[in-house]
């Protein structure tokens, strides 16, 4: 395989994980939100969550494993586990690897959560506020694209997408129907009074 | 043949039993009476090899199931052999602790068997409590039963660990059934266990109510024992709200076998042919909606939704718009529950839309003399 169909990979995996990644986290907050209609129930907008995050573990996994095995830039395997061993765009790049350890554990503990409980899955579930904008961070800062006028556009569309759904977030009252249909299911098989 | 509500209900000593029990069961083939007809040996193993002394047996006789009455009736009439089973339980997995889990509602059923208790040894009184089951539909599922004598809040909590592994107290847990428990003390008595099973019969017949049937007895067998059908069947429902829908050509022959049919917690259900289908299945589905517990939001949200447009169909006519969007989303809810509520949901409106299909598809809204009539 030419070296540059490798880094041609490595930099569209890139743009591709930004995209599907920001999707993620859109339809995240957007669950959060619970955004609704008759036609599309609260609980398609979870199932598509996961299944985009999934995909998005596999574009991550192509843009790292394409940008490693290109012997031109002769990263290593270390340079994209161990944060900041790279000598190749230190900072950057280990940006890069902080926020690809960060999803790791988001989707690992998602995929477990059955086992971990809800309390400690959600504290790394929040994690995603890190991990999302130093990903962004990442493409800005070591991306080759970063600064064409396309990969600018789409930066700025997934930044401005994000923020928009955190406002909406921020602006939505806390009375989630869950929540609340939850408490009053338990409180009418709750009998810890009576023994 | 034995039978289960042949047998008289008497005090006399337990025979003595031991890990072999286990063997004959499984050579029985016995399995769960409850509902989820898990196999009863692969189950008492489980707990007897962990067991230590420390094993706790609950007796289940929750029976949140509405149209269930079969565990009521055994608790009422055979107290004494549902708490043979009991002790015989408590021996053989060499249990500390029986606990009797009883439905709040099923006074009858409670007041028998706690009668009964009244009537046994010291030494047996002594390793027994109570506890009254909430009247919900998941408050006999067992991980909701194990969160209740835990903490008193019967909603179910994450598998694993297992109710074999750390269920009361955090010790192994046999939650089983009161049926299943009836028919372990008659097997150690006799060495025989009934090959039927209690069915509770409801609908479309003479007599509804519960009988026992034999592993060979067909469901026409049955309906024809409770004084035939009142009219022509348009479906028959195999296991109750849990269960599936059958043709009735289907359903007539098959048998009433708990080893070979799922016949989930023994309730057959014949659907009269002039009330409405579509309308029922909307029924059941809001009722099952509003019976979870709201922990998952696939559950909830999922099944609501479901409930919802299935409502739709019902009062506004068929759409089919909507009856497409129910089958994607009913492949989208199973699985996604910590328990099992959703799947079961799911599996009842799956087997509604196949036999259902034309209804449906063409259902239109009832006139009002027409929605008098069918509520009646």
């Amino acid at each position: 395989m030419s070296n540059s169909v490798l880094w041609y990979t490595t930099r569209g995996a890139g743009a591709v994980t930004l995209i599907l990644l920001t999707a993620v986290v859109v339809l995240g907050v957007l669950s959060a939100l619970r955004v609704q209609s008759e036609s599309w129930p609260r609980f398609l907008t979870t199932g598509l969550h996961r299944n985009l995050a999934l995909m998005t573990l596999v574009f991550l996994a192509l843009h790292i494993v394409t940008a490693v095995v290109d012997p031109f830039t002769n990263l290593g395997w270390a340079a994209a586990v161990i944060p900041f061993s790279s000598y190749y765009r230190t900072f950057w790049l280990g940006l890069g690897v902080i926020s690809f350890e960060l999803l790791v554990a988001i989707v690992v503990t998602s995929l477990v959560r059955g086992m971990l409980g809800h309390r400690a899955w959600r504290a790394i579930h929040w994690l995603t506020y890190a991990a999302w904008p130093i990903g962004v961070v990442h493409g800005l800062g070591t991306g080759t694209d970063a600064w064409s006028a396309w990969m600018l556009a789409i930066t700025a569309a997934c930044v401005a997408a994000v923020g928009m759904a955190v406002a909406l977030r921020l602006n939505a009252g806390s009375t989630d129907p869950l929540a609340a249909a939850r408490g009053a299911f338990r409180s009418d098989v709750d009998r810890r009074e009576a023994r | 043949m034995t039978r289960l509500l042949d047998q008289p209900d008497i005090l006399a000593a337990l025979p003595h039993v031991g890990r072999g029990l286990i063997d004959a069961i499984e050579r029985a083939r016995l399995v769960g009476r409850g509902g989820a007809s898990f196999p009863v040996a692969t189950k008492w193993r489980a707990v007897e090899q962990r067991s230590h002394g420390r094993a706790v047996v609950v007796v289940n006789g929750a029976e949140g199931e509405p149209q269930s009455k079969k565990d009521r009736l055994l608790m009422t009439t055979r107290p004494h052999l549902v708490l043979d089973g009991a002790f015989i339980a408590a021996r053989v997995l060499r249990a500390r602790r029986v606990i009797l889990y009883i439905g709040e509602r099923h006074s009858a059923a409670r007041d028998s068997m706690l009668r009964a208790l009244g009537q046994r040894s010291e030494p047996e009184r002594n390793i027994v409590t109570f506890a009254a089951a909430p009247a919900r539909y998941v408050a006999g599922a067992e991980a909701a039963v194990i969160h209740f004598l835990n903490d008193g809040v019967a909603t179910p909590v994450n598998i694993p660990p297992y109710p074999f592994e750390g269920g009361v107290e955090d010790a192994p847990t046999l939650v089983q059934n009161v049926e299943t428990l009836a028919l372990v003390a008659i097997l150690a008595r006799t060495g025989e266990a009934p090959n039927g099973a209690l069915i509770t019969l409801v609908g479309g017949v003479t007599r509804p109510g519960v009988l026992e049937v034999e592993s060979h007895t067909t469901i026409t067998e049955a309906i024809n024992r409770s004084g035939g059908l009142t009219e022509a069947a348009r479906a028959v429902l195999v296991g109750g709200y849990f269960g599936s829908w059958m043709r009735p050509d289907d359903a007539w022959a098959m048998r009433l076998d708990p080893s070979v049919s799922r016949l989930g917690c023994g309730v057959i259900g014949v659907l009269p042919s002039s009330r409405c289908p579509v309308c029922e299945v909307a029924a059941i589905m809001r009722y099952l909606a509003a019976e979870s517990s709201a922990q998952c939001g696939p559950c909830f949200f999922g099944l609501r939704a479901l409930a919802d447009a299935c409502t739709r169909i019902a009062g506004q006519g068929s759409n089919p718009e909507v009856l497409q969007r129910l089958q994607r989303w009913s492949a989208e809810v199973r699985g996604r529950g910590a328990c099992k509520h959703p799947d079961g949901a799911v599996m009842f409106f799956s087997s509604a839309i196949q036999v259902f299909g034309d209804e449906f598809a063409s259902h239109r809204p009832h006139s009002r003399s027409e929605q008098v009539r069918l509520s009646a």
